[in-house]
């Protein structure tokens, strides 16, 4: 871990700005004491001084290493003072933990990213490093849920993303607004339209529990193997060090041997999706 | 390994020494339990050898229920631990895979380990839930610890086990190597009688592997009837040697205070979103099982149950894993 041999004490990092994505998700602009060096698709905890803190996947790119984005929904405790917090703020991080995508097992393929909700923010981490490697891709679709046009994070980025050689992006939400023109329906509906090879393919899914589930199933469906599949899981990540014991499932620490698995790894486990 | 014997009188002269430059701890017994104390001037009569089972876990001495983690590692006095059950020492195998893991090696634990000597002891009676040898783990020591201890007549035999043992071994001057060998016969003729008597007392309990596969198989209505007795109050994870998951707690200044925590409370699992995989009681309950049974042995090299049977003392509910195991066999 960098700047400490302690592995419990977090890193100092000063907030420099905070983005209103949506009305229940902000991005934290972070510069950390010490250059902060991750993988895409690994996570930190981020803690508020004295309160507590949370497990976040980065939602910038990891090639960027002097300061870093996080993007948090108000969902608990911790997450609703960290949206209170102003830029000056110092915040304290940890990590990085855990397994990444395997970019490097992407070489040469078409990959298929299903996201949903603030999923979209280590997508958004992934995306980054796809594009810097965009020559060695064969190609990259982004399909994307949200709840309402309104809760879409990252505007802009769909429209930068079908201006790169290579990528597409589409977007559904669920209910619409007088200004929406899109589809409506879950982000899985998405799937019916894209044209991809799937045998050279591999998909990543990366949302809420309900989406992973019968994103999964969908994309099983479709013809995708298991171990194509490329899961990004979510649990009580407490310590970050598959020690604590808070995100077991089943026998893996969600935070050291994940975040990110294949399907085929934990398809054993009934208990996945809960 | 190689064994030693000392006069009780000489060995205790040698703690008394030791005293200058270590913390010692040995078992005393009294009316209610067995459990460590500081072993103190002239008071080597109160030590109790080669009985199983004092009531703290050795786990205590490594991982304290609550510590500050984000201050600096006290290097500390050494420590020497004697009288620890085998069923105790065994348990280190899979804490020293967590909290001396190379990628993550928690400062604290590991200077513990490094600042203590144990001194194991034969077990040479049986409680009434011990059950160590139905997984396969023996009723003395033979590795991990520094030493074992064997009480026999008016001399101390030391089994020396480590090379962290064998340097120890010569703060006892007057332990001449065991010439005898009726005395070593006599050792292992006691550990083939705890060794019955254990096997007599759980003849028909299943071993560590079937009891995974039981415990993988049991349906819901299983865990229920169990778990009906249960409070959640955690005891049989405080009281447990392998069990040691944690709760960080923030204080001001980014400090992290680490304190124990256990699958049995509520809201172990629950993620801000409001999720909780282990809301139901008899979700926790069976978690428990799962985890020392079946998820555990998947990802270590090491045993989540060795048989020391203290959560079926401790249980307020007067539940008994065992006789779940045995029904289900």
């Amino acid at each position: 871990m960098a700047g400490t041999n302690n592995i419990y004490k977090p890193l100092r990092a000063n907030l420099t700005e905070v983005i209103e994505e949506s009305p229940l998700i902000k991005t934290f602009v972070l510069v950390p004491d010490e250059e902060f060096v991750f993988r895409t698709g690994q996570f930190i905890e981020l803690s508020v001084d004295g309160v507590g803190e949370a497990p976040f996947t980065p939602s910038s790119s990891p090639l960027v290493t002097e300061k870093l984005e996080v993007t948090v929904m108000k969902t608990g405790y911790v997450t609703g003072i960290m949206h209170e917090l102003k830029p000056g703020a110092v915040m304290g991080i940890r990590g990085p933990y855990g397994r990444g995508y395997p970019v490097a097992e992407f070489r040469g393929k078409e990959v298929l990213i299903l996201g949903g909700g603030c999923g979209l923010a280590p997508i958004r981490s992934l995306l980054f490093t796809l594009e810097h490697m965009k020559d060695d891709l064969e190609k990259v679709i982004l399909c994307y849920g949200s709840k309402t046009p309104a809760d879409c994070i990252y505007k802009p980025l769909f429209n930068r993303l079908n201006s790169i050689d290579k990528f597409e992006a589409y977007r559904t939400v669920d209910i619409t607004d007088d200004d929406w023109d899109g589809p409506v329906g879950v982000a899985t509906k998405l799937l019916d339209s894209v044209r991809v090879n799937i045998d050279n393919s591999v998909a990543v899914v990366c949302g809420p529990p309900i989406m992973m589930k019968y994103g999964t199933l969908k994309l099983l469906e479709m013809g995708y193997h298991d171990d194509q599949i490329y899961l990004s899981m979510e649990k009580n990540m407490s310590c970050g060090l598959g020690k604590c014991g808070h995100c077991m499932m089943g026998e893996f620490f969600v935070c050291k041997d994940g975040p990110v698995f294949t399907y085929n790894e934990i398809k054993h486990n009934p208990e996945i999706w809960k | 390994m190689y064994y030693l014997s000392i006069k009780k009188e000489d060995w205790h002269r040698s703690l008394e020494k030791l005293l200058s430059s270590h913390d010692i701890f040995v078992p005393v017994k009294d009316e209610l339990s067995l459990d460590y104390e500081p072993f103190r001037l002239n008071q080597a009569d109160k030590i109790a050898y080669n009985v199983p089972k004092p009531a703290t876990p050795l786990k205590n001495f490594f991982l304290p229920v609550r510590e500050n983690v984000t201050g600096a590692v006290k290097n500390g006095r050494p420590r020497i631990i004697i009288g620890v059950p085998n069923c105790d020492v065994t348990a280190l195998r899979l804490l020293d895979e967590i909290y001396l893991d190379e990628a993550f090696t928690d400062p604290f634990y590991s200077q513990r380990r490094k600042n203590t000597l144990i001194i194991s002891s034969d077990c040479h009676s049986v409680n009434e839930h011990c059950h160590c040898t139905s997984y396969g783990v023996n009723p003395w020591p033979e590795e991990i610890a520094d030493m074992g201890l064997i009480s026999v007549g008016d001399c101390i035999v030391l089994r020396i086990i480590t090379s962290r043992g064998a340097e120890l071994a010569k703060e006892f001057p007057a332990a001449d190597p065991v010439d005898d060998p009726s005395r070593i016969r006599l050792a292992e003729e006691r550990q083939k009688e705890t060794e019955a008597a254990l096997a007599g007392q759980n003849k028909n309990l299943p071993d560590y592997r079937t009891t995974g596969e039981i415990v993988l198989k049991a349906g819901r209505e299983i865990w229920q009837k169990y778990a009906s007795k249960c409070v959640s109050c955690g005891a049989c994870t405080t009281i447990c040697p392998t069990c040691s998951c944690f709760i960080l707690i923030d204080r001001p200044g980014f400090e992290k205070i680490k304190h124990t925590d256990a699958c049995q409370y509520p809201g172990f699992e629950r993620v801000a979103g409001g999720e909780d995989a282990l809301f139901e009681l008899d979700q926790r309950f069976r978690n428990r099982y799962m985890c020392k049974y079946v998820w555990r042995p998947q990802k270590f090299n090491a045993l989540a149950c060795t048989g020391c049977g203290r959560c079926i003392e401790a249980c307020l509910g007067k539940i008994n894993k065992n006789e779940l195991f045995m029904e289900f066999v």
